[in-house]
């Protein structure tokens, strides 16, 4: 199955390493995605709510 | 401690306003938006919530009293009051057939499909009911709109128990009329 990588530096990868290991992660590659996942969704979520707004506001619900 | 009826557009928070008023709660609210074909009765809202983000000062006036806020702003909710919040639920389906009717109206655009649409209320709902569990001063139940047409005195004991305030039932119940309840699915 097609697994998509992707490539970082060097130094992000340690200070991502380092960060990693504080935090209790058992590897970079768990942190990295649990932040990846955490971003998408917070996008996602803006997005939800900005077309909330934008209903809200159609309606006269909000200025 | 101020009442706050919420939900989404169209989901039955204005019935809710007319049930709390005919039970002797006192409403704050204005004129500017007057009773329409979307809502013979009227909305009972207060103009000054739609910017309720900029401008909280007369939430003072609001003690004692039941407003009407819509879902998104009540993030925006000042702090130093202690809020009851009737939310009300209703079928997604529901809701965006008969918003989608009244944005017909206003000559407002129809915005995203309606799946998309769903997902986003869907989303933005579960995200607000997780905020709410972190807001000590805000208490908050659910009210079912299907139930409330179908079965008023239970819904109407429901949130009198909730508010812990005297309300004259009897008239909750009779503000109730199945025949406004529109834009049912088929079940």
């Amino acid at each position: 199955m097609f697994e998509p990588k992707i490539k970082i530096g060097k130094d992000l990868y340690a200070t991502l390493k380092k960060a990693a290991d504080v935090a209790g992660y058992s590897s970079v590659d768990e942190f990295i995605l649990h932040i990846l996942e955490t971003a998408a969704a917070e996008v996602e979520q803006a997005q939800s709510e900005e077309e909330v707004r934008k209903r809200l506001q159609g309606l006269g619900y909000i200025e | 401690m101020i009442t706050i009826v919420s939900g989404l557009p169209r989901s039955g928070t204005s019935l809710m306003m007319q049930m709390l008023q005919a039970g002797g709660m006192t409403v704050l609210c204005d004129e500017k938006r007057p009773a329409d074909e979307h809502n013979p009765r009227g909305y009972l809202e207060l103009q000054k919530v739609r910017s309720l983000e900029k401008d909280n000062s007369w939430m003072p006036d609001a003690e004692g009293k039941v407003v009407k806020v819509v879902s998104l702003l009540l993030y925006h909710l000042p702090a130093g009051f202690e809020y009851r919040v009737i939310f009300m639920r209703r079928d997604l389906d529901e809701i965006l057939r008969s918003q989608e009717r009244m944005l017909e109206g206003l000559n407002q655009p129809g915005g995203p499909m309606r799946e998309t649409m769903k997902q986003h209320f869907a989303k933005h709902l579960d995200s607000l009911a997780e905020w709410v569990t972190r807001q000590p001063h805000v208490k908050i139940i659910d009210c079912p709109y299907a139930d409330l047409v179908v079965s008023p005195d239970s819904t109407a004991r429901t949130v009198v128990d909730f508010l812990g305030v005297d309300l004259d039932i009897e008239k909750m119940i009779e503000t109730v009329d199945p025949a406004l309840y529109r834009q049912r699915n088929e079940r």
